[in-house]
């Protein structure tokens, strides 16, 4: 343990981001990565099932269509989306890209990177949707 | 509870750069693929809203039991997990749980352990 930091500066309560909002956001956002391992932890147990044989991988697909799971899955659908939101802002600011001089515009990098979420959807939709 | 997190000596901590390279590389796959990946094998796949044979038992082993399976479980469970782990360990310092040397060990290890884990679980699948 710093004493000598804690000395200078007193400790924080531990509830010291539910004083405003920008730091609210901040917890939300660390806390997307908790229904995604919630969902990495299904994937991995998708894996053995599938190892296991055709039967274990059909009960796999039957406990991941179960209320309380979707349900969770669900909130790691959207958890992706809110991080992938507050992260594609990062990436102007970290790396700004210059074309022939020309700096591009923030919006222009952050929209290429929800392309980019959109072309791996289609690409599972080319892999896995077509009848 | 310490406001530092490098310990008394103010060691040079060399491994940070290592950590945070993996949490951004994570970061940029939990943004950019995990999306889709949730949606297609966690809500269409039990939902039934795949065609039937789209991740059938045959199917799924072959696509995942291959060269691009192992890239995929990479991309898809080891990096994001070390994204994780990172975002963990510090939001456990944020709110004052436990001591952040053996939170980081507990967070990089666990993450490690599973992306071993998942890999092993494709190659199993690739040589049997």
């Amino acid at each position: 343990m710093d004493k000598s930091s804690s000395q200078r500066l007193p400790p924080l309560k531990r509830n010291w981001w539910l004083k405003h909002r920008f730091f609210k956001l901040y917890m939300l956002r660390e806390a997307t990565v908790l229904p995604l391992v919630f969902f990495t932890l299904c994937l991995l147990a998708g894996m053995v099932a599938l190892l296991q044989g055709a039967e274990s991988w059909q009960g796999w697909v039957a406990f991941m269509g179960s209320p309380i799971v979707l349900l969770l899955n669900l909130v790691a659908l959207a958890a992706s989306l809110f991080h992938a939101a507050t992260f594609f802002v990062l990436f102007p600011r970290v790396m700004p890209l210059r074309i022939a001089g020309h700096s591009l515009p923030d919006q222009v990098i952050v929209a290429g990177q929800w392309a980019g979420v959109v072309a791996v959807a289609l690409l599972f939709f080319w892999l896995l949707g077509r009848v | 509870m310490s406001i530092s997190k490098h310990g008394a000596q103010h060691k040079q901590a060399f491994d940070e750069p290592l950590w945070w390279g993996l949490f951004s590389a994570g970061g940029v796959c939990f943004a950019v693929l995990l999306p889709a990946v949730i949606l297609f094998i966690a809500v269409l796949l039990p939902l039934g809203l795949l065609p039937a044979e789209a991740l059938s038992y045959e199917r799924a082993s072959a696509l995942l039991f291959s060269v691009p399976g192992f890239l995929f479980i990479g991309a898809v469970v080891c990096l994001p997990l070390f994204h994780a782990a990172h975002r963990l360990r510090h939001g456990l310092f944020d709110i004052s749980v436990g001591n952040d040397a053996t939170n980081k060990k507990l967070m990089y290890g666990g993450a490690a352990l599973l992306s071993l884990l998942a890999l092993g679980l494709v190659l199993a699948g690739m040589l049997g």
